[in-house]
């Protein structure tokens, strides 16, 4: 599936191929702690298809448990995550599923880390709790 | 009940008091943006009890399509989203993004869901979703 995608004040901006049947959902304390939400959504891209088409995101590289080293990338100016990417050539690209245009076509096929999950996650639909359509 | 937070890179520190009922889920466009997944968890700092221990936040300043603006707060070198709030010197309360809070797994489930009109759909239930317990 061809996406575009931005971060929330549009300095940043990128288009590419994703593997649209490889949507996961990541309940890692790390996705949780870098998203500031429950969990992380994120999307494999095709290989060799990611394109910036605007802004210079900033980098943080990131050790995981295995010793692995990610960079991962935000807006500077309004901190929006933008991708993770295993450095190669080309690089292996994940996005952020929150900032693609196309999102609402998007379903989980898989979610990882379920030992780390908030447990409230599985199912929003509780009974008793205010869901309102605005604010 | 007492909190500590911050952000992953360990760059910045707060501690504040909330009360764990009032978890809050944003189903809204521009929370989806901001952080890259399906919803936004904010949980309100009670008032008066928000102190920034160490590190210095970048400040991106929000207008919702309601003219209200937010001074939303992100750590500068690892993009881990903190919190919002009124932009003024001293406000009264935070909204910290839970992600961030090491007692995150002891909250109650959202007691309110907001802006569900634009909720991805699959994210008001999971529990279907294949589950692996690490990654």
């Amino acid at each position: 599936m061809k996406i575009v995608g931005q971060c929330y004040c549009g300095q940043v901006s990128f288009e590419a191929e994703i593997q649209a049947d490889k949507v996961r959902v990541c309940h890692c304390v790390d996705c949780q702690t870098l998203s500031g939400s429950a969990f992380r959504t994120n999307v494999p891209v095709a290989q060799g298809t990611f394109v910036l088409k605007s802004g210079e995101p900033k980098t943080f590289v990131k050790a995981g448990d295995s010793g692995n080293r990610l960079l991962h990338a935000f807006c500077p100016d309004c901190g929006t995550p933008i991708y993770s990417a295993v450095p190669g050539d080309p690089p292996s690209y994940s996005l952020r599923v929150g900032t693609l245009d196309r999102r609402a076509e998007l379903l989980p096929a898989r979610q990882i880390w379920c030992r780390s999950a908030l447990p409230w996650t599985s199912d929003l639909n509780l009974p008793g709790a205010e869901r309102l359509e605005r604010q | 009940m007492k909190v500590t937070g911050g952000c992953h890179c360990g760059h910045i520190a707060y501690e504040a008091e909330v009360d764990p009922a009032t978890l809050r889920v944003c189903h809204c466009a521009d929370c989806q943006k901001l952080t890259g997944t399906a919803f936004r968890t904010n949980i309100a700092s009670l008032p008066g009890t928000f102190r920034l221990k160490s590190g210095a936040p970048k400040i991106y300043l929000k207008t919702a399509e309601s003219g209200n603006k937010r001074a939303h707060a992100f750590c500068p070198d690892c993009g881990t989203p903190i919190c919002a709030a009124a932009p003024e010197p001293n406000p009264t309360s935070y909204g910290l993004r839970v992600g961030g809070i090491d007692q995150r797994a002891q909250f109650g489930p959202p007691a309110r869901q907001i802006w569900c009109r634009s909720a991805l759909p699959w994210s008001m239930n999971i529990s279907g979703v294949e589950r692996a317990e690490r990654g």
